[in-house]
């Protein structure tokens, strides 16, 4: 017993380590095949069944019902006649017709019995045989030779009492009625012993039939059972895969369960995580924002305290002259009233052009955080004043041009230095520019906005580095200081200080006025509604 | 104030060329008392017209020239013009470039802005005075062929054959008959000529056959 359970459990466990497919599989060719020989077994048992009390009632009944036939014939057309013409209740005449009918009748029921009985139609079906040869069905009667010897008595006895009924029948005609009464009583004497061989033979028929029905009771108990033993085994096993499916099912569900709940926990994780990384990156773009604002703010500076340098180093170069032509008219002794005079004028004049330069850039650079209503045009004139200094040394042509003058609502210092911030690309860009180099800013309105146009011709920006331009830290001047922040400064600028919109394309435009040359194309578009939105 | 004598300056006309119309007034106003003529002009263009009609002695000219340089109007003037006249430039930079260019022209100056006018005065005086000290020789050198031609020729090749034969100590190394040998001169009258350049210790003898040569002596005269 151990050792069986131990193999069961050693086969569910293999069942069990099956992979899913295989079980279910399984438990699909177990059901069809299952119920398809359930199915195709009733089917047979069903047919074999029907087909063996066919056989039963054509092979069996039915020849009693002849050999009661003929039994009944003899006693009651032959034996009985006779008896009436003893006693003389019918004529002759009659009486003839009365027992050649029963001859008739009696010949033909014995015809259709032997046809019957030693006939080879009515066969036993094949499942029968074969269930008989392989289960040991045995014939328990199989006592045909008492068949065999009493049909040949029957046979005689017929043909004795036909011959002696129509001899009887000849001498009832001759009227020798005591020969004819001596007759029938012999007749009287074989009807009855034929009759006892015909019940003789209705016994062994019914003896066999007997036999048959419980050869068919065994047949269907056979089959019933091997029927009953295929259903138990289809629903035992249907049953055991179905557990073992569900089983699967179960686990799988469970091994799911626990894996989301880890991915789950995982994932908190993760996002938990990110969440501080990406606290701690917002709070580090912040700064960095900052310190880019600053950087840009820088790069600005530097590039303006050369512009202040060049403005100053004129009007230096002539004060230092000044100051020098007074120490040598009065080492010559040529210093007089009207000398002094002049040369002081002189030097007011260029003192106070370079404080006036001096303001100009400090206003840039002046923190002033208020927002305030200004004219655009101030501001690119102004911004355009600043990088005077640029543009000349680059020996660019910078035109502005103001088809509307507008006022808004802003930063003018941040505006400035997104100007200044073009500008100064544009320069750089222009650098290699053998034509003559040129700049254009156009201001005008458009729908709601405020359009600034800036134009240059220096040959456009390719186009797959287009929308990298304004991503910060991006550059192309590996040579000169380029820090990469300033478009990007003047996209924050733009976009979040001004609620506006900065884009680059390439395109061609009359930069002079009178040619089309090919170059960048900065559009800025700054609402006029700005007043409203913001206070 | 001036270490350098430039009273030389007098007698020599400048041309200036600078953008600056300020720095160009202000510093013409100092040069005006120290040369004989400034011509102050804002463009080469016009400093070609100048330099076409006027006999310049040096130049001074601005690198940075409103849209045009001063290297490309040196270039010209030098290459083109085959004019040799000195030349001075101002730059407010101080990129190699330039000066590589200058050194290629045989610039005599290169001055950085802002100016100091003594350096500008200095390097005017140190360019000119080689052309006043050729005059000078010249004209001394006239002084003695005048003399020679009036005086006996004999003592004054006697006198070139001492300062020829000058060491570096100022010394003459030499006998009588060395000096005769080179110069048909009579020995009573070498011996007399030497005498007098004794007596006025101009010549004086330290050793056998060894003269001191005093220069300084010559001065007094």
């Amino acid at each position: 017993m151990i050792k069986k359970d131990n193999k069961l459990k050693r086969v569910l466990s293999y069942l069990n380590s099956l992979p899913f497919s295989y079980k279910s599989s399984f438990l699909l060719f177990i059901i069809t095949g299952g119920m398809f020989i359930i199915i195709v077994l009733s089917q047979i048992s069903i047919y074999t069944l029907k087909n063996d009390f066919d056989i039963l009632f054509e092979k069996r009944t039915k020849p009693i019902i002849q050999l009661e036939n003929i039994k009944d014939i003899y006693k009651i057309n032959i034996y009985d006649t006779f008896y009436d013409i003893q006693q003389k209740n019918i004529d002759i005449q009659q009486s003839k017709e009365i027992i050649s009918l029963g001859q008739q009748l009696i010949n033909k029921s014995w015809k259709n019995y032997k046809e019957v009985t030693l006939g080879k139609e009515f066969e036993k079906s094949y499942v029968t045989r074969l269930i008989n040869n392989y289960f040991n069905v045995k014939k328990s009667y199989s006592n045909s030779i008492l068949e065999k010897n009493i049909i040949p008595i029957i046979d005689r006895k017929i043909n004795q009492i036909h011959t002696t009924i129509n001899k009887i029948v000849k001498l009832l005609e001759r009227k020798h009625f005591d020969k004819a009464l001596e007759l029938v009583n012999l007749i009287y004497f074989e009807i009855n012993s034929v009759n006892i061989y015909l019940t003789n033979l209705t016994n062994y028929d019914l003896n066999l039939a007997i036999t048959e029905k419980n050869e068919t009771q065994k047949v269907y108990s056979l089959l019933t059972f091997i029927l009953n033993l295929s259903i138990i085994f289809v629903f035992l096993f249907s049953i055991i895969f179905s557990y073992i499916v569900v089983n699967h099912f179960r686990k799988l569900h469970f091994n799911l369960e626990d894996a989301v709940n880890a991915k789950t926990k995982e994932l908190q994780e993760i996002n938990d995580y990110l969440a501080i990384k990406i606290g701690k990156e917002v709070a580090n773009s912040r700064k960095k924002d900052l310190i880019m604002f600053q950087q840009s703010k820088l790069a600005s500076l530097g590039e303006m305290l050369g512009n202040v340098a060049h403005q100053w180093r004129q009007p230096l170069g002539s004060l230092m002259m000044i100051i020098q032509s007074f120490q040598t008219k009065m080492s010559l002794g040529k210093l007089s009233y009207e000398f002094v005079e002049q040369k002081v004028e002189d030097a007011l004049l260029l003192s106070e052009n370079m404080s006036n330069t001096l303001n100009d850039f400090q206003n840039f650079f002046s923190p002033n955080k208020d927002k305030a209503l200004f004219k655009v045009k101030d501001c690119v004139a102004h911004s355009v004043q600043l990088s005077k200094y640029l543009l000349e040394r680059e020996n660019i042509n910078l035109r502005h041009i103001i088809v509307d003058d507008l006022e808004i609502y802003g930063f003018y210092n941040e505006l400035s230095h997104v100007f200044l911030n073009i500008i100064s690309n544009a320069k750089d860009a222009l650098k290699n520019n053998e034509n003559q180099k040129k700049i254009k800013i156009v201001v005008k309105k458009h729908n709601e906005n405020i359009r600034i146009n800036i134009y240059d011709n220096a040959g456009g920006i390719e186009e797959n580095i287009i929308p990298l331009i304004f991503e910060p830290y991006y550059t192309t001047k590996y040579k000169s200081a380029g820090t990469g922040i300033g478009l990007y400064m003047s996209k924050q600028i733009i976009e979040k200080h001004m609620n506006g919109i900065i884009k680059c394309k390439n395109v061609f435009n009359k930069v002079d006025g009178f040619n089309l040359e090919y170059g960048a194309l900065f559009i800025i578009d700054i609402p006029l509604t700005q007043k409203e939105n913001n206070d | 104030m001036i270490d350098r004598n430039l009273n030389i300056l007098k007698n020599f006309t400048v041309l200036y060329l600078e953008d600056d119309k300020s720095l160009l007034t202000h510093t013409k106003d100092i040069l005006d008392d120290f040369v004989l003529k400034v011509f102050a002009v804002n463009t080469s263009k016009e400093a070609f017209e100048v330099l076409e009609n006027e006999k310049i002695n040096v130049i001074i000219s601005d690198i940075l020239l409103e849209n045009e340089n001063g290297i490309d109007f040196l270039r010209t003037l030098k290459e083109e013009k085959n004019l040799d006249i000195p030349i001075i430039l101002t730059t407010a930079h101080t990129d190699t470039n330039y000066l590589l260019d200058a050194i290629k022209l045989k610039v005599e100056n290169y001055i950085v802005k802002p100016i100091n006018i003594k350096d500008l005065l200095n390097s005017l005086h140190d360019i000119l005075f080689p052309i006043i000290q050729a005059q000078e020789i010249e004209k001394n050198s006239n002084v003695i062929k005048t003399i020679s031609a009036i005086t006996d020729s004999k003592q004054v090749e006697v006198i070139k054959y001492i300062i020829a034969n000058l060491n570096n100590n100022n010394q003459l190394i030499a006998s009588y008959t060395d000096i005769m040998s080179d110069i048909s001169i009579s020995k009573p009258t070498l011996i007399k000529l030497f005498k007098e350049l004794a007596e006025k210790n101009i010549l004086v003898k330290v050793a056998h056959k060894t003269y001191d040569f005093n220069s300084q002596e010559l001065n007094k005269f």
